[in-house]
């Protein structure tokens, strides 16, 4: 009777020191992690979490067209009728290259991008859904033919704006370190999550220059449009933005076909 | 030889070549994987974790006086686009790519770094002079190759100023 108690005693002994020990370790585990944040400083700043990796451009790229643009009737009201916007400030979404949507949606939702409109809309897409709307989005037709600019007909850049940005376009500025927009942004290459600019709205692409050279869109991998836009003038950012928002990215594609 | 013998020989046999075999493949299997992609670093998530997170690019001081330069060089920029160091002292330049190969070539002088996605190259460089180097690539990336271009300015040992967080990956233009 005696031997058993003291067994019992043991066993809750054991179970007592094993216990201790465990939340013992817990706490020099957590009281390290938090020590090293602590010692660190900062945490390391992120950009976007999104990694285009082949897996992620194939999820990206595998939405529902026909289903996205049943979806993009929530978007109508300040996106516009097929992706126009009628209001300056927010981007036409028609022609947009999908690994650019499909990231934006993303950065919205995990708040890399921040905006108190697209937070909660992009949140409650699901996963699939934000393939579908960019499916469907870069599948709408952005120019029937060049005369017919169906995003912003009466805009166009003074001559002075528009030489200088089509050289920008073009050529970059090599003495400066700018490389040309059309390397990324198309018509000559595509950089994975750069957006299509040929038809975008002027003062939402001169709002987004703004927001990138003073560092308060942050969402760009590697940097590179913070940087640029920080090298730009902001005469230059003006005149890129009447650029493209007069739809001439588009008239440089279809020479570029034509030849 | 005896049939007795040679069975035991041969069941000894099998089963010393299974060893290895069931060694290869409970172990060696990940293992063999993972050699198979080494790489010091992932070009894709250079922004995620890791050594080249946007924080920790530019010059770092070292407690020996030395200075550890991190870049990243990708289509068509090297970043941080300016890169600010002291003169005189060791640089260790740590560099990696984004995307593809670049060269980070400081004009003046006889240093060509080769940027690699996948690798770091380390790199020891040493400017005796306060003096502004322009930088270029000198492997072609790609359409705007000849635009990729960068800055190393170079400032008297004692005019160095104490970086800190932001001011890691300018020259102080900002």
């Amino acid at each position: 009777m005696k031997g058993e108690v003291v067994g019992c005693n043991r066993r809750i002994a054991g179970w007592v020191s094993a216990a201790v020990l465990s939340a013992a370790l817990l706490f020099c585990v957590t009281a390290t992690s938090l020590l090293h944040t602590v010692l660190a400083g900062t945490q390391d700043r992120v950009p976007s979490y999104v990694e285009w990796t082949p897996e992620t451009k194939a999820a990206a790229s595998a939405g529902d067209a026909f289903r996205g643009s049943l979806l993009a009737k929530r978007c109508e009201h300040c996106h516009g009728e097929e992706g126009f916007s009628q209001v300056a400030s927010t981007p036409n979404l028609a022609g947009m290259d999908k690994l650019s949507l499909w990231k934006q949606l993303q950065d919205f939702r995990s708040g890399k991008r921040s905006s108190p409109v697209m937070k909660p809309i992009a949140q409650s897409l699901a996963a699939e859904d934000v393939a579908d709307l960019a499916a469907y989005y870069s599948r709408v037709p952005v120019f029937s033919d060049l005369q017919d600019n169906r995003a912003f007909p009466e805009a166009r850049p003074t001559p002075g704006q528009e030489s200088m940005a089509s050289h920008l376009v073009q050529f970059g500025d090599g003495e400066r370190g700018i490389p040309p927009c059309d390397a990324c942004h198309g018509p000559i290459a595509y950089r994975p999550g750069a957006p299509s600019l040929i038809s975008q709205n002027a003062d939402y692409v001169v709002d987004q220059l703004e927001a990138f050279a003073t560092g308060k869109r942050a969402n760009d991998i590697n940097e590179p449009m913070r940087t640029i836009a920080g090298l730009l003038t902001e005469e230059e950012r003006h005149a890129l933005a009447e650029y493209y928002g007069a739809g001439l990215g588009m008239q440089e594609t279809a020479n570029t076909n034509s030849k | 030889m005896s049939w007795r013998k040679l069975r035991t020989f041969l069941l000894t046999a099998l089963v010393l070549c299974l060893i290895p075999a069931m060694r290869y493949y409970q172990i060696d299997q990940p293992l063999l994987r993972r050699f198979r992609n080494s790489r010091e670093i992932d070009p894709l998530a250079l922004h995620l974790s890791g050594e080249f997170v946007e924080n920790n690019l530019g010059t770092e001081q070292n407690s020996d006086g030395s200075v550890t330069v991190r870049m990243i060089a990708e289509q068509y920029l090297f970043i941080p686009h300016c890169v600010l160091v002291p003169a005189g002292v060791p640089v260790h330049l740590r560099i990696t790519s984004a995307d593809n190969v670049h060269s980070l070539t400081i004009g003046g002088t006889s240093y060509s770094i080769e940027a690699i996605p996948g690798a770091i190259t380390k790199a020891q460089l040493e400017f005796p002079q306060a003096a502004d180097y322009r930088t270029v690539c000198r492997e072609f990336c790609g359409a705007g190759h000849y635009a990729m271009r960068s800055e190393v300015k170079v400032v008297p040992r004692e005019q160095f100023p104490v970086l800190r967080g932001d001011e890691r990956g300018s020259c102080g233009l900002q």
